[in-house]
């Protein structure tokens, strides 16, 4: 009986958020001190709209390389509260100015990450298809890797946001999340380095924490038919059509058997694959081809990324400053549209005839 | 494959390094003989500390009658606690440092640990089908 008592009130105390009221003007809060039935206070409520000390936002600017950069911490407080928050600020006093959110930093960071991702992915690896490309710079710079990011930033503990409902209007709205809150601070923190610094700064700060993180490229790409995608690929490059030979083998009528087949063009090899079929070996050569395709990259001393010709330096962007260094690279041959991005493997005559 | 669950994998130290450590508190009493080599610290080391670390958020407490402690938190959401009453002011500095350095996570040990790697191979997997036939 005891000890089931002792449980409850162990498990109520966990979910209690503690805050730190030093910095607070007024601790505690008139209203907690009332009567509950005068007042209608939830201490919850007010307990997650109150701002984090400064001494915790100055570490967390310093503990991301920042602290030169972000030296006002009502800037910092900015960025690490959601539009949600405004809620809370509402229900504590609805005569106060409206709360400071990172709504539109929010959104510039977005755009900027996407900027830098699409260009660092593009140039890394030029021959990659369309919508892997775009699957490579989400999972670069999308919600969740931002909402990951956050969390070993440290800023879980410096989120102001508020777990709305969503109206029961007509059409349907996803409820916010924990995640979504969460992946608006960095896309906040990127918009204010251009705001602060420049275009070239936000883009280190975007290659230091999301674009050297790993991503595994090879599991976004998923082949239908390898053979056809290859052969057609070996068309566009004008090279002479693939024909698979069987390599090494063994235990053919055994329970287990091995092969390996390779894939060449010609006199040369372009893909390798074992199986435990001569079929399924095929396969995984053709695969082999094609990726080896795919997944070319350009080594990273000799990337070149577009927006080194905005120029350094605080100030508008396109402004008349001397350019960075950029040398456009020769383009590379249109991907196949077999069996990409929707397409059916039929050619569109109809825009030829109109 | 859907487009809110791709993400990518933390590499803390390739472009950039996120120390681990996100707050220190400690907690002292104000009486007490335990806490007189913390409140040593705390008087005299302490500002130069906070000064040096400054992507630490410091927090002081008072709490009489109980013996002092420094508990680090991490940004995993562990925590750290270190007792201080046994310490000279030497031994503090050296636990500060213990935390600092730290990660957060659970102590495993390393000496059984099998060797995990996201990057493949340097020399290759061995291949019988591959390798040359061995002549007498």
């Amino acid at each position: 009986m005891v000890y089931g008592r002792k449980r409850l009130v162990a498990s109520a105390v966990k979910n209690l958020t503690a805050i730190s009221a030093s910095h607070l003007p007024k601790f505690p809060p008139s209203q907690a001190t009332k009567s509950p039935k005068a007042t209608n206070f939830d201490a919850e409520a007010w307990a997650a709209i109150q701002p984090p000390p400064p001494s915790a936002l100055s570490a967390f600017a310093h503990r991301i390389g920042l602290g030169a950069v972000l030296t006002d911490t009502d800037v910092i407080l900015q960025a690490c509260t959601h539009p949600s928050a405004q809620y809370l600020a509402k229900q504590q006093d609805p005569n106060a100015p409206p709360l400071a959110t990172n709504a539109h930093l929010g959104v510039l960071g977005n755009a900027l990450m996407g900027l830098f991702a699409t260009e660092y992915v593009h140039a890394s690896y030029p021959y990659l298809p369309t919508r892997v490309l775009k699957a490579a710079v989400t999972a670069h710079v999308g919600p969740l890797t931002c909402s990951n990011v956050a969390q070993e930033m440290g800023a879980a503990s410096l989120l102001r946001w508020h777990r709305q409902p969503p109206a029961p209007t007509g059409s349907y709205q996803a409820p916010l999340q924990r995640s979504d809150a969460l992946a608006s601070i960095p896309r906040s923190l990127t918009a204010l380095v251009y705001q602060t610094r420049s275009l070239p700064s936000a883009r280190q700060f975007v290659h230091s924490y999301f674009l050297s993180r790993e991503v595994d490229i090879r599991s976004m790409i998923k082949f239908v038919d390898p053979k056809k995608a290859l052969k057609e690929m070996v068309q566009k490059f004008q090279r002479e059509p693939p024909k698979s030979r069987l390599l090494k083998e063994t235990g053919r009528f055994s329970n287990s058997p091995i092969f390996v087949v390779g894939i060449y063009s010609g006199n040369d090899q372009i893909g390798e694959g074992f199986g435990a079929s001569l079929r399924m070996a095929e396969y995984r050569a053709a695969e082999d081809a094609l990726l080896r395709v795919y997944l070319t990259r350009t080594p990273p001393e000799q990337l070149q990324l577009p927006t080194s010709t905005f120029p350094l330096g605080v100030g508008d962007v396109f402004r008349d400053a001397p350019e960075g260094m950029y040398v456009p690279p020769s383009l590379e041959q249109a991907e196949i549209m077999y069996a990409s991005g929707g397409n059916s493997g039929a050619v569109a005559q109809s825009s030829i005839t109109a | 494959m859907l487009r809110a669950q791709l993400k990518s994998l933390p590499a803390n130290g390739h472009g950039s390094w996120l120390p681990q450590i996100r707050k220190l508190v400690f907690e002292y009493c104000n009486d007490w003989p335990s806490s007189a080599n913390t409140r040593t610290f705390l008087q005299r080391d302490l500002i130069t500390f906070a000064r040096n670390n400054p992507h630490v958020e410091i927090v002081v407490k008072q709490r009489n009658r109980k013996e002092p402690i420094v508990r680090g938190l991490y940004v995993n959401g562990r925590d750290k606690v270190i007792a201080l009453n046994k310490l000279e002011v030497t031994g503090i500095h050296k636990k500060l440092e213990l935390l600092l350095d730290s990660s957060g996570l659970k102590i495993k040990p390393l000496k059984r640990r099998t060797v995990e790697s996201t990057t493949e191979a340097a020399r290759g997997i061995w291949s019988g089908l591959h390798a040359e036939r061995p002549s007498l």
